[in-house]
Protein backbone atom coordinates (compact mmCIF):
# COMPACT_ATOMS: atom_id res chain seq x y z
CA UNK A 1 0.00 0.00 0.00
CA UNK A 2 2.58 2.73 1.05
CA UNK A 3 4.48 1.25 -2.57
CA UNK A 4 1.78 2.15 -4.55
CA UNK A 5 1.33 5.74 -2.83
CA UNK A 6 4.79 6.63 -3.15
CA UNK A 7 5.06 5.03 -6.55
CA UNK A 8 1.76 7.64 -7.30
CA UNK A 9 3.74 10.64 -5.66
CA UNK A 10 6.51 9.83 -7.36
CA UNK A 11 4.48 10.01 -10.65
CA UNK A 12 2.79 13.19 -9.55
CA UNK A 13 6.70 15.17 -9.04
CA UNK A 14 7.65 13.24 -12.55
CA UNK A 15 4.50 14.83 -13.94
CA UNK A 16 4.88 18.21 -12.33
CA UNK A 17 8.18 18.68 -12.69
CA UNK A 18 9.13 16.98 -16.29
CA UNK A 19 6.89 19.14 -18.34
CA UNK A 20 9.39 20.01 -21.10
CA UNK A 21 11.55 23.47 -20.49
CA UNK A 22 11.83 24.45 -24.06
CA UNK A 23 13.37 27.68 -24.99
CA UNK A 24 9.80 29.37 -26.16
CA UNK A 25 9.91 31.33 -28.67
CA UNK A 26 10.27 35.31 -28.11
CA UNK A 27 6.62 36.80 -28.60
CA UNK A 28 5.53 33.54 -26.19
CA UNK A 29 7.96 34.75 -23.40
CA UNK A 30 6.51 38.56 -23.84
CA UNK A 31 3.34 37.50 -24.03
CA UNK A 32 3.33 35.60 -21.11
CA UNK A 33 4.76 38.71 -19.28
CA UNK A 34 2.17 41.01 -20.60
CA UNK A 35 -0.49 38.90 -19.95
CA UNK A 36 0.59 38.40 -16.37
CA UNK A 37 0.93 42.26 -15.58
CA UNK A 38 -2.87 43.03 -17.23
CA UNK A 39 -4.12 40.12 -15.29
CA UNK A 40 -2.97 41.61 -11.89
CA UNK A 41 -4.21 45.53 -13.31
CA UNK A 42 -7.18 44.01 -13.81
CA UNK A 43 -7.75 41.90 -10.55
CA UNK A 44 -10.50 43.53 -8.49
CA UNK A 45 -9.99 44.34 -4.77
CA UNK A 46 -6.13 43.63 -4.53
CA UNK A 47 -4.50 46.05 -1.49
CA UNK A 48 -2.04 48.26 -3.59
CA UNK A 49 0.91 47.38 -2.33
CA UNK A 50 0.33 43.63 -2.98
CA UNK A 51 -0.41 45.30 -6.58
CA UNK A 52 2.39 46.59 -7.10
CA UNK A 53 4.66 44.19 -5.65
CA UNK A 54 3.30 41.15 -8.07
CA UNK A 55 3.43 43.74 -10.93
CA UNK A 56 7.06 44.82 -10.15
CA UNK A 57 8.09 40.78 -10.11
CA UNK A 58 6.55 40.12 -13.40
CA UNK A 59 7.71 43.28 -14.70
CA UNK A 60 11.43 43.16 -13.75
CA UNK A 61 11.80 39.13 -14.83
CA UNK A 62 11.16 40.85 -18.33
CA UNK A 63 13.21 43.57 -18.47
CA UNK A 64 17.09 43.87 -18.39
CA UNK A 65 17.53 46.75 -16.80
CA UNK A 66 21.49 46.56 -16.79
CA UNK A 67 21.34 46.29 -20.73
CA UNK A 68 19.14 49.63 -21.14
CA UNK A 69 20.51 51.60 -18.37
CA UNK A 70 24.20 51.01 -20.03
CA UNK A 71 22.75 51.65 -23.17
CA UNK A 72 20.94 54.72 -21.80
CA UNK A 73 24.17 56.18 -20.72
CA UNK A 74 26.25 54.92 -23.41
CA UNK A 75 29.65 56.77 -22.76
CA UNK A 76 28.86 58.02 -19.63
CA UNK A 77 28.46 54.79 -18.27
CA UNK A 78 31.77 53.97 -19.48
CA UNK A 79 32.82 56.28 -17.24
CA UNK A 80 31.05 55.35 -14.00
CA UNK A 81 32.25 53.34 -10.88
CA UNK A 82 30.69 49.96 -10.89
CA UNK A 83 28.64 51.41 -7.63
CA UNK A 84 27.58 54.34 -9.05
CA UNK A 85 26.65 52.45 -12.06
CA UNK A 86 24.89 50.12 -9.54
CA UNK A 87 23.32 53.26 -8.25
CA UNK A 88 21.98 54.22 -12.09
CA UNK A 89 20.37 50.61 -12.41
CA UNK A 90 18.43 51.11 -9.18
CA UNK A 91 16.99 54.44 -9.77
CA UNK A 92 16.73 53.47 -13.33
CA UNK A 93 14.88 50.48 -12.68
CA UNK A 94 12.00 53.07 -10.85
CA UNK A 95 11.42 55.25 -12.55
CA UNK A 96 11.06 52.91 -15.76
CA UNK A 97 9.03 50.57 -13.87
CA UNK A 98 6.45 54.12 -12.74
CA UNK A 99 6.62 55.36 -16.70
CA UNK A 100 6.19 51.83 -18.65
CA UNK A 101 3.04 50.67 -16.16
CA UNK A 102 1.51 54.01 -16.14
CA UNK A 103 1.46 53.80 -19.77
CA UNK A 104 0.10 50.05 -19.40
CA UNK A 105 -2.43 51.09 -16.46
CA UNK A 106 -3.96 53.34 -19.01
CA UNK A 107 -5.15 50.82 -21.93
CA UNK A 108 -5.08 47.65 -19.16
CA UNK A 109 -8.73 47.03 -20.95
CA UNK A 110 -7.85 47.33 -24.07
CA UNK A 111 -7.04 44.89 -26.71
CA UNK A 112 -3.10 43.31 -27.35
CA UNK A 113 -2.44 42.22 -30.73
CA UNK A 114 1.03 40.91 -31.57
CA UNK A 115 1.54 41.75 -35.00
CA UNK A 116 4.97 40.66 -35.91
CA UNK A 117 8.66 38.71 -34.76
CA UNK A 118 11.27 39.46 -36.27
CA UNK A 119 14.35 37.59 -34.85
CA UNK A 120 18.32 37.82 -35.82
CA UNK A 121 20.39 36.07 -34.07
CA UNK A 122 19.96 36.72 -30.37
CA UNK A 123 17.97 39.76 -30.95
CA UNK A 124 14.34 40.19 -31.51
CA UNK A 125 11.79 42.80 -32.21
CA UNK A 126 8.24 42.00 -31.56
CA UNK A 127 5.78 44.37 -32.90
CA UNK A 128 2.30 44.93 -30.92
CA UNK A 129 -0.46 47.49 -31.30
CA UNK A 130 -2.84 48.22 -28.52
CA UNK A 131 -6.70 48.54 -30.42
CA UNK A 132 -8.71 50.90 -28.41
CA UNK A 133 -11.82 51.79 -30.58
CA UNK A 134 -10.08 55.34 -31.68
CA UNK A 135 -6.85 54.74 -31.88
CA UNK A 136 -4.05 51.86 -32.29
CA UNK A 137 -0.90 52.74 -30.36
CA UNK A 138 2.02 50.47 -31.82
CA UNK A 139 4.48 49.61 -29.47
CA UNK A 140 7.87 47.67 -30.43
CA UNK A 141 9.42 45.21 -27.89
CA UNK A 142 13.27 44.92 -28.73
CA UNK A 143 14.65 41.98 -26.66
CA UNK A 144 17.71 40.03 -26.18
CA UNK A 145 18.31 36.44 -25.34
CA UNK A 146 20.57 35.42 -22.24
CA UNK A 147 20.40 31.78 -21.31
CA UNK A 148 16.59 31.07 -22.61
CA UNK A 149 15.18 34.09 -21.54
CA UNK A 150 14.60 36.92 -24.26
CA UNK A 151 14.57 40.10 -22.17
CA UNK A 152 13.15 43.60 -22.98
CA UNK A 153 15.99 46.16 -23.80
CA UNK A 154 13.84 48.94 -25.41
CA UNK A 155 10.42 49.85 -25.78
CA UNK A 156 9.24 52.04 -28.96
CA UNK A 157 6.19 53.60 -28.71
CA UNK A 158 5.05 55.40 -31.70
CA UNK A 159 8.12 55.30 -33.45
CA UNK A 160 9.67 56.84 -29.80
CA UNK A 161 12.38 54.29 -28.15
CA UNK A 162 12.79 54.79 -24.30
CA UNK A 163 16.52 53.97 -25.13
CA UNK A 164 17.10 56.92 -27.28
CA UNK A 165 15.10 59.35 -25.19
CA UNK A 166 16.55 58.85 -21.97
CA UNK A 167 19.83 58.60 -23.48
CA UNK A 168 19.31 62.38 -25.37
CA UNK A 169 17.85 63.74 -22.42
CA UNK A 170 20.28 62.22 -19.98
CA UNK A 171 23.57 63.20 -21.79
CA UNK A 172 21.87 66.38 -21.64
CA UNK A 173 20.93 66.57 -17.84
CA UNK A 174 25.03 65.31 -17.49
CA UNK A 175 26.52 68.05 -19.38
CA UNK A 176 24.55 70.86 -17.28
CA UNK A 177 24.87 69.15 -14.22
CA UNK A 178 27.15 66.86 -14.01
CA UNK A 179 26.57 62.99 -13.08
CA UNK A 180 25.85 63.53 -9.83
CA UNK A 181 23.19 65.90 -10.20
CA UNK A 182 21.23 63.42 -13.00
CA UNK A 183 21.50 61.17 -10.11
CA UNK A 184 19.82 63.46 -7.28
CA UNK A 185 17.57 64.41 -9.93
CA UNK A 186 16.34 60.69 -10.42
CA UNK A 187 16.47 60.07 -6.81
CA UNK A 188 13.88 62.87 -6.04
CA UNK A 189 11.44 61.95 -9.14
CA UNK A 190 11.42 58.31 -7.65
CA UNK A 191 10.29 59.70 -4.22
CA UNK A 192 7.84 62.02 -5.76
CA UNK A 193 6.18 59.46 -7.83
CA UNK A 194 5.98 56.67 -5.25
CA UNK A 195 4.29 59.51 -2.53
CA UNK A 196 2.04 60.15 -4.87
CA UNK A 197 0.73 56.88 -6.04
CA UNK A 198 0.40 56.04 -2.32
CA UNK A 199 -1.98 59.14 -2.47
CA UNK A 200 -4.15 58.04 -5.03
CA UNK A 201 -5.41 55.18 -4.27
CA UNK A 202 -8.60 53.79 -4.57
CA UNK B 1 -26.75 84.39 -44.29
CA UNK B 2 -23.59 82.12 -44.97
CA UNK B 3 -23.10 81.62 -41.30
CA UNK B 4 -26.02 80.69 -40.17
CA UNK B 5 -26.78 78.17 -42.84
CA UNK B 6 -23.49 76.85 -41.98
CA UNK B 7 -24.39 76.09 -38.38
CA UNK B 8 -27.48 74.87 -39.98
CA UNK B 9 -25.24 71.89 -41.43
CA UNK B 10 -23.40 71.60 -38.39
CA UNK B 11 -26.14 71.20 -36.51
CA UNK B 12 -27.58 68.75 -38.84
CA UNK B 13 -24.39 67.14 -38.76
CA UNK B 14 -25.25 66.42 -34.90
CA UNK B 15 -29.07 65.72 -34.93
CA UNK B 16 -28.03 62.98 -37.53
CA UNK B 17 -25.32 61.70 -35.21
CA UNK B 18 -27.57 61.71 -32.39
CA UNK B 19 -30.28 60.18 -34.25
CA UNK B 20 -28.11 57.32 -34.99
CA UNK B 21 -26.32 56.70 -31.76
CA UNK B 22 -29.84 56.43 -30.33
CA UNK B 23 -31.25 54.10 -32.90
CA UNK B 24 -28.92 51.92 -33.61
CA UNK B 25 -26.36 51.95 -31.12
CA UNK B 26 -25.48 48.34 -31.67
CA UNK B 27 -24.97 48.34 -35.97
CA UNK B 28 -22.48 46.40 -37.70
CA UNK B 29 -20.14 49.24 -37.28
CA UNK B 30 -19.31 48.74 -33.69
CA UNK B 31 -19.65 44.95 -34.21
CA UNK B 32 -16.52 45.27 -36.06
CA UNK B 33 -14.89 47.03 -34.43
CA UNK B 34 -14.43 45.03 -31.16
CA UNK B 35 -14.08 41.84 -33.30
CA UNK B 36 -10.93 40.50 -33.32
CA UNK B 37 -10.82 39.71 -37.14
CA UNK B 38 -9.16 42.91 -38.33
CA UNK B 39 -7.55 42.31 -41.45
CA UNK B 40 -3.62 43.30 -41.72
CA UNK B 41 -1.30 45.37 -44.37
CA UNK B 42 1.09 42.69 -45.73
CA UNK B 43 4.00 43.04 -43.60
CA UNK B 44 6.92 45.68 -44.99
CA UNK B 45 9.87 44.79 -46.03
CA UNK B 46 12.29 43.19 -43.30
CA UNK B 47 14.13 46.16 -42.16
CA UNK B 48 17.74 45.21 -40.37
CA UNK B 49 18.31 48.86 -39.18
CA UNK B 50 15.58 47.98 -36.62
CA UNK B 51 17.99 45.79 -35.02
CA UNK B 52 20.43 47.67 -32.73
CA UNK B 53 24.08 46.87 -33.13
CA UNK B 54 25.15 47.81 -29.54
CA UNK B 55 28.23 49.60 -31.12
CA UNK B 56 26.30 52.84 -30.69
CA UNK B 57 27.53 53.45 -27.65
CA UNK B 58 29.48 56.42 -28.39
CA UNK B 59 26.52 58.20 -29.93
CA UNK B 60 24.45 60.77 -28.07
CA UNK B 61 21.65 60.62 -30.23
CA UNK B 62 20.91 64.07 -29.92
CA UNK B 63 18.19 63.54 -32.35
CA UNK B 64 17.35 67.47 -33.79
CA UNK B 65 19.22 71.17 -32.93
CA UNK B 66 17.51 73.68 -30.99
CA UNK B 67 19.17 76.98 -31.37
CA UNK B 68 16.44 78.96 -30.23
CA UNK B 69 15.66 76.76 -26.39
CA UNK B 70 15.47 79.37 -24.42
CA UNK B 71 12.67 80.86 -26.18
CA UNK B 72 11.08 77.38 -26.89
CA UNK B 73 11.60 77.14 -23.10
CA UNK B 74 9.77 79.93 -22.48
CA UNK B 75 6.66 79.40 -25.10
CA UNK B 76 7.02 75.57 -23.51
CA UNK B 77 5.86 76.86 -20.26
CA UNK B 78 3.39 79.09 -21.44
CA UNK B 79 1.52 75.96 -23.34
CA UNK B 80 2.01 74.22 -20.28
CA UNK B 81 -0.25 76.59 -18.45
CA UNK B 82 -2.45 77.15 -20.97
CA UNK B 83 -2.69 73.48 -21.30
CA UNK B 84 -3.55 73.04 -17.30
CA UNK B 85 -5.93 76.20 -16.70
CA UNK B 86 -7.70 76.51 -19.84
CA UNK B 87 -7.57 73.54 -22.20
CA UNK B 88 -7.76 70.64 -19.89
CA UNK B 89 -10.64 72.04 -17.99
CA UNK B 90 -12.47 72.37 -21.27
CA UNK B 91 -11.78 69.23 -22.26
CA UNK B 92 -12.75 67.32 -18.87
CA UNK B 93 -16.29 68.86 -19.74
CA UNK B 94 -16.36 68.12 -23.30
CA UNK B 95 -16.06 64.51 -22.04
CA UNK B 96 -19.25 64.48 -20.77
CA UNK B 97 -20.33 63.90 -24.99
CA UNK B 98 -20.55 59.80 -25.01
CA UNK B 99 -17.69 58.75 -26.37
CA UNK B 100 -18.94 56.48 -29.18
CA UNK B 101 -20.34 60.57 -30.56
CA UNK B 102 -16.86 61.53 -30.01
CA UNK B 103 -15.14 58.91 -31.83
CA UNK B 104 -17.97 59.69 -34.66
CA UNK B 105 -16.75 63.71 -34.56
CA UNK B 106 -12.86 62.58 -34.76
CA UNK B 107 -14.21 60.11 -38.00
CA UNK B 108 -16.05 62.94 -39.27
CA UNK B 109 -12.46 65.12 -39.31
CA UNK B 110 -10.20 62.47 -40.30
CA UNK B 111 -12.20 62.20 -43.08
CA UNK B 112 -12.81 65.97 -44.42
CA UNK B 113 -8.84 65.98 -44.20
CA UNK B 114 -8.16 63.12 -46.72
CA UNK B 115 -7.05 65.67 -49.29
CA UNK B 116 -3.89 66.50 -46.81
CA UNK B 117 -3.18 62.77 -46.94
CA UNK B 118 -4.27 61.99 -50.85
CA UNK B 119 -2.04 64.71 -52.07
CA UNK B 120 0.92 64.15 -50.18
CA UNK B 121 0.66 60.38 -50.93
CA UNK B 122 0.65 61.42 -54.23
CA UNK B 123 3.65 63.53 -54.05
CA UNK B 124 5.83 60.94 -52.83
CA UNK B 125 4.69 58.84 -55.77
CA UNK B 126 3.36 56.69 -53.06
CA UNK B 127 0.18 55.59 -55.40
CA UNK B 128 -1.41 52.51 -53.43
CA UNK B 129 -1.49 54.80 -50.60
CA UNK B 130 -3.08 57.63 -52.68
CA UNK B 131 -5.80 54.98 -54.03
CA UNK B 132 -6.44 54.03 -50.13
CA UNK B 133 -7.09 57.17 -49.01
CA UNK B 134 -8.93 57.58 -52.26
CA UNK B 135 -10.92 54.29 -51.61
CA UNK B 136 -11.23 55.07 -47.62
CA UNK B 137 -13.23 58.66 -48.42
CA UNK B 138 -15.58 57.22 -51.00
CA UNK B 139 -16.28 54.05 -48.70
CA UNK B 140 -16.51 56.71 -45.39
CA UNK B 141 -18.43 59.53 -46.99
CA UNK B 142 -21.48 57.07 -48.19
CA UNK B 143 -21.42 53.95 -46.18
CA UNK B 144 -19.71 55.72 -43.17
CA UNK B 145 -22.28 58.27 -43.38
CA UNK B 146 -21.03 61.71 -44.09
CA UNK B 147 -17.19 60.67 -42.96
CA UNK B 148 -18.99 59.87 -39.33
CA UNK B 149 -18.04 56.25 -39.37
CA UNK B 150 -15.02 53.98 -40.54
CA UNK B 151 -16.56 51.33 -42.38
CA UNK B 152 -13.43 51.43 -44.89
CA UNK B 153 -11.11 50.19 -41.68
CA UNK B 154 -13.55 48.34 -39.41
CA UNK B 155 -15.51 46.88 -42.47
CA UNK B 156 -12.98 46.56 -45.00
CA UNK B 157 -9.51 46.54 -43.09
CA UNK B 158 -8.72 49.92 -45.51
CA UNK B 159 -6.16 51.87 -42.31
CA UNK B 160 -5.57 55.71 -42.83
CA UNK B 161 -2.44 56.50 -44.19
CA UNK B 162 -0.93 59.76 -42.81
CA UNK B 163 0.72 62.00 -44.67
CA UNK B 164 1.52 65.48 -44.76
CA UNK B 165 3.72 68.33 -46.35
CA UNK B 166 6.36 68.06 -43.31
CA UNK B 167 6.51 64.25 -44.36
CA UNK B 168 6.88 65.15 -48.08
CA UNK B 169 9.63 67.42 -47.49
CA UNK B 170 11.52 64.88 -45.52
CA UNK B 171 10.59 61.92 -47.83
CA UNK B 172 12.55 64.14 -50.45
CA UNK B 173 15.60 64.55 -48.06
CA UNK B 174 14.56 68.12 -46.10
CA UNK B 175 15.86 67.92 -42.77
CA UNK B 176 13.84 68.80 -39.79
CA UNK B 177 16.04 72.14 -39.62
CA UNK B 178 15.65 73.17 -35.78
CA UNK B 179 12.93 72.54 -32.94
CA UNK B 180 10.44 74.77 -32.98
CA UNK B 181 7.76 75.22 -29.93
CA UNK B 182 5.08 77.28 -30.84
CA UNK B 183 2.33 78.96 -28.82
CA UNK B 184 -0.73 76.72 -28.70
CA UNK B 185 0.21 74.50 -31.30
CA UNK B 186 3.33 73.13 -29.46
CA UNK B 187 6.01 71.05 -30.48
CA UNK B 188 7.39 71.40 -34.53
CA UNK B 189 10.41 71.77 -36.71
CA UNK B 190 11.20 74.74 -38.66
CA UNK B 191 10.09 71.88 -41.95
CA UNK B 192 7.37 70.68 -40.04
CA UNK B 193 5.99 73.76 -39.37
CA UNK B 194 6.56 75.14 -43.07
CA UNK B 195 4.50 71.75 -44.10
CA UNK B 196 1.81 72.10 -41.62
CA UNK B 197 1.63 75.89 -42.91
CA UNK B 198 1.30 74.71 -46.51
CA UNK B 199 -1.14 71.88 -45.62
CA UNK B 200 -3.40 74.34 -44.10
CA UNK B 201 -3.48 76.82 -46.45
CA UNK B 202 -3.90 74.48 -49.48
CA UNK B 203 -5.25 71.45 -48.69
CA UNK B 204 -7.33 71.67 -45.33
CA UNK B 205 -10.60 72.21 -46.06
CA UNK B 206 -11.89 74.21 -43.24
CA UNK B 207 -9.18 76.89 -44.80
CA UNK B 208 -9.75 76.54 -48.38
CA UNK B 209 -13.22 76.43 -48.12
CA UNK B 210 -15.03 79.96 -47.73
CA UNK B 211 -15.91 79.41 -44.45
CA UNK B 212 -16.35 82.92 -41.82
CA UNK B 213 -13.82 83.19 -39.24
CA UNK B 214 -15.55 82.27 -36.62
CA UNK B 215 -16.61 78.90 -38.00
CA UNK B 216 -12.93 78.11 -38.93
CA UNK B 217 -11.67 78.50 -35.59
CA UNK B 218 -15.04 76.76 -33.91
CA UNK B 219 -14.29 73.61 -36.03
CA UNK B 220 -10.27 74.17 -35.46
CA UNK B 221 -11.03 74.16 -31.54
CA UNK B 222 -13.41 71.43 -31.93
CA UNK B 223 -11.54 69.38 -33.70
CA UNK B 224 -8.26 69.48 -31.37
CA UNK B 225 -10.54 69.20 -27.70
CA UNK B 226 -12.03 66.51 -29.33
CA UNK B 227 -9.00 64.55 -30.05
CA UNK B 228 -7.31 65.28 -26.41
CA UNK B 229 -10.55 64.08 -25.07
CA UNK B 230 -10.04 60.49 -26.92
CA UNK B 231 -6.36 61.24 -25.46
CA UNK B 232 -5.77 59.22 -21.82
CA UNK B 233 -4.33 62.14 -20.96
CA UNK B 234 -0.08 61.41 -22.36
CA UNK B 235 0.81 64.77 -21.52
CA UNK B 236 0.22 64.48 -17.89
CA UNK B 237 1.67 60.98 -17.94
CA UNK B 238 5.42 62.90 -19.36
CA UNK B 239 4.32 65.77 -17.23
CA UNK B 240 4.38 63.53 -13.98
CA UNK B 241 7.29 61.06 -14.59
CA UNK B 242 10.13 62.65 -16.99
CA UNK B 243 12.91 64.41 -15.33
CA UNK B 244 12.78 67.06 -18.14
CA UNK B 245 9.69 66.89 -20.04
CA UNK B 246 10.55 69.30 -22.34
CA UNK B 247 13.44 67.66 -23.03
CA UNK B 248 11.50 64.24 -23.42
CA UNK B 249 8.95 66.27 -25.77
CA UNK B 250 11.45 67.08 -27.80
CA UNK B 251 13.28 64.38 -28.42
CA UNK B 252 10.38 62.17 -28.44
CA UNK B 253 8.53 64.69 -31.28
CA UNK B 254 11.71 64.60 -33.75
CA UNK B 255 12.04 60.45 -32.93
CA UNK B 256 8.20 59.91 -34.29
CA UNK B 257 8.74 62.55 -36.69
CA UNK B 258 11.39 60.52 -38.24
CA UNK B 259 9.75 57.35 -37.75
CA UNK B 260 6.58 58.63 -39.91
CA UNK B 261 8.97 59.49 -42.61
CA UNK B 262 10.67 56.55 -42.82
CA UNK B 263 7.43 54.71 -43.37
Amino acid sequence: MKKISSTIIGILIILLFNTPIQAAAPTDQLRRSLDGIIEVLREQGLDSEVRREKIRVLFRERFDFRVMSRRVLARNWKEATPEIQDRFVALFTDLLEATYIGRIEEYSDERVDFVKERIKEKRAIIDTLIVTRSVEIPINYKLTLTGDLWLVYDVVIEEVSLVRSFRSSYSTIVKKEGFEGLLAKMENKVEELNSSDGKKKK
Amino acid sequence: MRKQRFFTVITGIFLILAFILVVVPATALWAHETGTAVSRDAAPLENDDDFDDFDDEDEEFVTIADPLEPINRGIFWFNDKLYFYLIKPVTKVYRIVPERARISVSNFFSNIFTPIRFTNALVQLKFRDAGTELGRLLINSTIGIGGLFDPAKNIYGIKKKNEDFGQTLGHYGVGQGFYLVLPVIGPTSLRDGLGLAADSYYLNPIYTLDLKDRDKYTLVVLDKINALSLDRDTYEAIKKESLDPYLFVRDAYSQNREGKIKK
